[in-house]
């Protein structure tokens, strides 16, 4: 059984939330990340998550839960993305986002294709698609500076990957208050 | 559209708070006027360098401003935020493209002092339409002028390939004016108090350059006097102008201010 439409707007919504929660948590490292390479990483994927949550916002739109409708994900991985967003060092920043969150969100967009009916929900399955390319080219640009900079490579934060992988559901279904979330 | 919580601390400089420097690498001499920089007339090879030194620390400012504004206006308008982050990316390629030229031109980072006066001023502001007004009217409005001069220096100097580097670069930045002229006229409409937010932010602005400007006289830390000519305003370029949406009244109140010195001169009715 396919997700219904308010379950896939309730997905897509947490997916926005979660692409713009990333594209702020960049922002932030921009100005307090020293290295050059890193800035301009962390500056040019900023607008990858820009545009993702600006695509995912006009779907939530069609799937009938208004305009860059934004949902907030569970307490579990709300609480990764915050420890992530106060990573510093540089290193621990880029492993923690690049070998942690992007994988996982690469994950996530992939299960989401597998449970949707593709016809039936085409443009959010080309949404999906694109990011995932995205997400796996921002890797390899992540992988590029750390060739340049080997200094910026970082222990694996073997952590947070667990703790990434203990979370099935990201999407908190549970009805939200009147006029909250968007 | 105030910002809440910015908390960036702050640094005295002539007796001006300025926000304080973003992050550095060691490799960096980080200095707070133009007296401490080492910038040289003409085009030789040092010259050269630290010009382009500067101009990709500069972006990097810029870069770091619209990054830093996606941070402190979470619920500003997200067509706004959008604009504001794809300018991040793109002054996060001109980084790039400039640091790459700066290693061909066998410079290397940290050669040269480098100042972050953008970002001194620009986040000393609390509301978006003011840092807009600062940083994309003001700022990068200036350097389109002065980038529509500088290609042709470095054309005449023999150098296409850094000519053609600034050629991309004001590309950009047109589009980067030309979104910040627009959403403030178009916040204005909405609420026109917007309007006293950027004027405030202007008057901080002329208040701070007032400040720090060095004296005609006074030299810089490589012995290069400051004079009358090198404290003028680039000669304005008209059709740059006009393409980042500037009015006909706004770019003739320019041309008063540089003196009415014009480059690719365009009839301005």
């Amino acid at each position: 059984m396919p997700l219904s439409v308010r379950a896939r707007a309730d997905t897509v919504a947490t997916l926005r939330h979660t692409s713009v929660y990333l594209m702020e948590t960049l922002a932030r490292w921009v100005p307090t990340s020293p290295e050059y390479e890193a800035k301009t990483l962390f500056g040019r994927h900023l607008w990858e998550f820009a545009q993702h949550a600006d695509a995912l916002g006009q779907r939530t739109s069609e799937l009938r839960l208004g305009f860059h409708a934004n949902r907030p994900p569970t307490e579990a991985y709300a609480t990764i993305l915050e420890t992530v967003r106060a990573s510093d060092p540089t290193p621990t920043r880029l492993t923690r986002m690049y070998d942690g969150i992007v994988p996982d969100l690469e994950r996530r967009y992939r299960a989401y294709l597998e449970a949707v009916d593709h016809l039936m929900d085409e443009p959010t399955v080309r949404i999906v698609e694109r990011a995932q390319t995205d997400l796996a080219r921002m890797i390899r640009e992540r992988d590029e500076v750390l060739t340049q900079r080997p200094d910026l490579a970082g222990p694996l934060d073997g952590g947070i990957i667990e703790a990434l992988n203990a979370i099935e559901e990201i999407v908190d279904f549970r009805p939200m208050p009147a006029g909250a979330g968007s | 559209m105030t910002a809440t919580g910015v908390g960036l601390r702050t640094k005295t400089v002539h007796g001006v708070a300025l926000c304080d420097d973003p992050a550095r690498e060691a490799c960096f001499t980080v200095v707070h006027t133009d007296a401490e920089m080492h910038e040289w007339p003409g085009m030789s090879d040092v010259s050269r360098r630290e010009r382009i030194h500067r101009h990709m620390n500069n972006e990097c400012g810029a870069m770091e401003i619209a990054a830093q504004a996606l941070v402190d206006f979470p619920d500003a308008p997200w067509d706004l935020r959008m604009r504001v982050a794809r300018q991040a990316a793109d002054e996060a390629r001109h980084v790039l493209l400039l640091a790459r030229r700066l290693d061909e031109l066998n410079g290397h980072r940290g050669e040269f002092p480098v100042a972050n006066y953008e970002w001194g001023v620009t986040n000393m502001v609390n509301t978006l339409p003011g840092r807009l007004a600062i940083e994309n009217r003001t700022f990068e409005a200036g350097l389109i002028d002065l980038l529509g001069s500088l290609r042709t220096t470095w054309r005449e100097a023999g150098d296409e390939t850094t000519a053609e580097v600034l050629d991309a670069i004001l590309s950009d930045e047109i589009t980067h004016v030309r979104f910040a002229n627009r959403w403030i006229r178009r916040l204005t409409e909405e609420n026109p108090r917007v309007l006293l937010d950027v004027a405030m932010a202007v008057r901080f602005l002329a208040r701070v350059n007032q400040a720090l400007e060095p004296a005609v006289g006074s030299v810089n830390a490589v012995g290069v006097a400051f004079t009358a000519e090198s404290r003028r305003p680039p000669a304005v370029d008209v059709d740059a102008r006009l393409e980042a949406d500037f009015t006909e009244e706004e770019v003739r109140e320019v041309l008063r201010q540089a003196g009415f010195r014009s480059i690719l001169p365009r009839e301005v009715s």
